[in-house]
């Protein structure tokens, strides 16, 4: 990690800029420091988000139909300093990212057979005979010609090398982050000032895209949720384990005064996803017992940012957040009370999924790790308030990336 | 959109259901184990929470044949059709051993000796054997491609209906097109316009180029537009899972097109006249390969034409891909987003896309976006 997360850190003095080529540097190093500890000579990565931590290169994010054809590859070579990227962005890539141009491949099409012969004559070429390969996911027809492709199956988990890097992130890896943070809560400012009763849920969004586009998003990520929550649960939909049905699609369903939204989104700067969660109250005032809930989630919330700071077990934070409430566990059945941000929505750490109360115990939290605490309260008969930050661990604590009034509930 | 999550409708359902289970016995396939979403929606016509990007493999949909039962991953019923009972639905879990157990109570009834996914992890790699035993664990692919490359009549509804609200769209962006303007805002407004429509999922987000010389210099996305740059625009948009997208090119702030501008336009014309015509049914996919050459255009690196649907289908047709191209038929019921491009270094790029049905009497184009250069005096028509 860097020298930034001192013990003295309270805040975090990030640049507004990522400087790109430090932070592939940076990268790059790690990489190569746990391929040597896991013994592993090759990684070949499909993923999105893989790819982009492995190379540098981002790109507009697609629906997953077409990303899964016109799909940018990646392949590591422990004791090669650069990765071998394979893209249709050819042109793009080739400004930004400073690879030589034996590392900068046309694209492939690994969901195709002759994609797949084509990418395995290349990669036989790169990668030496009894080599150690890593892979983190495969098409149908690698899966078809796996025997050609990846001497030894089942292949080693890429997770082994790429969890370990991913954990912990860069002084401009939050640069970016907080970028993408600071690019939806613009938008979502906007929209909260103009949320009246008859806009559709899908009129919000027009707004939302529209404003992080013009700020400078690279991508949004998710279609963005504005789920209004009733009194009871039972008007929700029915759910296989009795808890809350949530998130839910946004339709054109027209908001109505006093409605309760939860609000989620996401978008994408230079790779990193932003994550914005809030409740809102449409055209009124929050009730007594509404305002009562929001202060229970405050509580809730507190007392695990009290314990938060680098060193902690997953299970520290789930105590913290369940003594506030009785033993109960104050979140979904379905997520987790936390969950990790970066180059996708939802990453690794995990804190309090259906793993267990061994597993979070085990789960250490290092300096640098970035957690999106979301605890819950719902209020059986009067709805509930969900609300989501982004924070980063430090030796010291925690820094609060998140910067985004609780209105109209509360500063 | 409606205002709530519906299921497909049963007419698209039942048929997109049979041709799956067809293409699984052609294939001798007992379970499809589904972990890509456009497969899930096509197995179960449940609508997904959309995300952009590609997503990890995991079993998120599991089609039985013998039984036409469908299991699905989904902690709630919104959205989920009468066929599909809650005790067939499952919720998200972190923990793979509860894949095994889910795999294996299906296992026990099903008994198959062949288990077909369509992609694959070194995690699933471990755990698929452990839940079906002795069932060879195949790639379901071939079977996939099978059923989804030609499309059903209500699919191709579902397409035009894509490409209405893509046209929409994209008719507002171009409104927009003038020199100071960026990249950017120019998304930022299709973005805007297709989810005023009530459509809020885009297929792709790379919409807007500029293709002139000496753009390239700025960084994607941000680049400025000037009177006279070309600049392209590539709307797709998701509509109810099924994509549906159109390509135009349009010169910023300019009313007379300089002789080279218009020559590039008439090199697209002439492009476009083969490519329609190597459109036939039961043509090979290559003749649209051909089509480039014989206008004594580059093919690009990037897909000439390609299959659309519930996003990407076969065909893909590709210059690097030769004999893919040369062993596809362009089958009545093939829908095809087909791609001009022509560039000249000192001008820029024209880029077009066309989404055209095969039909057995030929091309149809569903796509009817206007053209600059047709619609402005003093350029070619």
């Amino acid at each position: 990690m860097t020298d930034l997360l001192t013990a003295e850190m309270t805040t975090l003095d990030l640049p507004w800029e990522p400087d790109r080529a430090r932070l592939r540097r940076e990268r790059g190093a790690r990489l190569r420091t746990t391929m040597a500890d896991k013994g592993i000579d090759a990684l070949i990565l499909l993923a999105n988000a893989n790819v982009s931590y492995a190379t540098g290169t981002t790109w507009p994010l697609s629906d997953a139909g077409r990303g899964n054809v016109e799909r940018p590859v990646a392949v590591v070579l422990a004791d090669d300093a650069q990765p071998h990227l394979f893209t249709p962005f050819v042109d793009d890539a080739a400004g930004e990212l400073g690879l030589d141009a034996d590392h900068l491949h046309g694209p492939t099409y690994l969901d195709l057979a002759e994609g797949v012969t084509a990418f395995g004559k290349v990669l036989a070429d790169l990668v030496p005979g009894g080599a150690t390969i890593a892979i983190d996911e495969l098409t149908g027809a690698m899966h078809h010609d796996r025997t050609a492709l990846l001497p030894d199956w089942p292949p080693r988990p890429a997770s082994e090398v790429m969890s370990a890097v991913r954990l912990t992130k860069t002084t401009d890896e939050l640069a970016c982050l907080r970028r993408a943070l600071w690019i939806s809560e613009q938008a979502m400012a906007e929209i909260q000032a103009d949320l009246v009763p008859g806009a559709r849920q899908t009129d919000l969004t027009a707004t939302y895209l529209h404003r992080v586009f013009d700020l400078g998003a690279e991508a949004n990520v998710l279609d963005p949720i504005w789920q209004v929550m009733p009194k009871f649960q039972a008007e929700l939909p029915w759910t296989v384990h009795g808890d809350i049905a949530c998130p839910l699609i946004s339709t054109e369903r027209r908001l109505e005064k006093g409605d309760v939204l939860w609000v989620d989104s996401g978008i994408s700067y230079q790779g990193f996803h932003s994550d914005f969660g809030r409740t809102w109250v449409v055209g009124e005032e929050p009730t007594a017992r509404q305002q009562a809930q929001y202060e229970r989630w405050a509580a809730i919330n507190d007392a695990v940012v009290a314990v938060m700071r680098a060193g902690v077990a997953a299970s520290d934070l789930t105590a913290a957040a369940a003594e506030v409430c009785g033993g109960e566990r104050p979140w979904m059945d379905h997520f987790y009370l936390g969950h990790g941000l970066g180059l996708d929505s939802a990453e690794a750490p995990y804190v309090g999924t259906d793993l267990g109360d061994a597993y979070d115990h085990r789960l250490v939290l290092p300096a640098g790790t970035v957690i999106v605490l979301e605890p819950v309260v719902w209020d059986e008969g009067h709805s509930g308030y969900r609300s989501e930050n982004v924070y980063v661990i430090t030796e010291e604590g925690s820094v609060n990336l998140t910067d985004y009034p609780y209105a109209p509930y509360g500063d | 959109m409606a205002t709530e999550a519906l299921p497909d409708p049963p007419a698209l359902r039942r048929g997109r259901r049979r041709r799956l289970l067809d293409a699984m016995e052609a294939h001798d396939l007992d379970v499809l184990v589904l972990g890509r979403v456009a497969n899930i929606r096509y197995a179960s016509g449940v609508p997904i929470l959309w995300n952009a990007g590609t997503r990890p493999f995991g079993p998120g949909c599991i089609v039985v044949r013998a039984t036409d039962e469908v299991f699905l991953l989904s902690t709630w019923d919104e959205g989920v059709p009468e066929e599909i009972p809650h005790d067939h639905l499952y919720g998200i879990t972190w923990n793979p051993m509860n894949y095994v157990s889910l795999l294996e109570d299906i296992a026990a009834s099903a008994r198959p000796h062949r288990v077909g996914t369509d992609a694959m992890s070194p995690l699933f790699a471990q755990l698929l054997p452990m839940a079906f035993g002795e069932a060879e664990i195949v790639d379901a692919g071939p079977a996939l491609r099978a059923a989804r490359r030609t499309k059903t009549s209500e699919e191709i509804k579902a397409i035009r209906a894509a490409i209405d609200v893509a046209e929409d769209a994209l008719a507002v962006a171009v409104g927009e097109l003038r020199s100071g303007g960026t990249e950017r805002e120019l998304t930022a407004s299709f973005m805007d316009a297709m989810a005023s429509l009530g459509i809020t999922t885009p297929a792709t987000q790379d919409v807007v180029r500029v293709t002139s010389p000496g753009a390239a210099t700025e960084p994607r996305g941000g680049r400025t537009v000037r009177e006279g740059d070309l600049v392209s625009f590539d709307a797709g948009v998701v509509a109810d899972g099924y994509a549906g997208e159109v390509g135009r090119t349009w010169p910023a702030d300019l009313d007379e097109a300089s002789p080279a501008v218009l020559d590039l336009y008439r090199r697209s014309d002439e492009l476009w006249d083969r490519l329609l015509d190597a459109c036939r049914p039961g043509a090979p996919a290559s003749a649209l390969l051909d089509a480039y050459v014989a206008a004594g255009e580059p093919l690009p690196a990037t897909p000439v034409a390609r299959g659309i649907g519930l996003g990407f289908d076969d065909p893909v047709i590709v210059r690097d891909l030769p004999e893919t191209a040369a062993a596809e038929t362009l089958d009545p019921g093939v829908v095809l987003v087909v791609t001009g491009v022509v560039s000249e270094s000192a001008v820029g790029s024209i880029v077009t896309h066309e989404v055209i049905l095969i039909t057995p009497e030929g091309p149809e184009m569903l796509t009817s976006s206007p053209f600059w250069h047709r619609e402005h005096a003093g350029a070619p028509s």
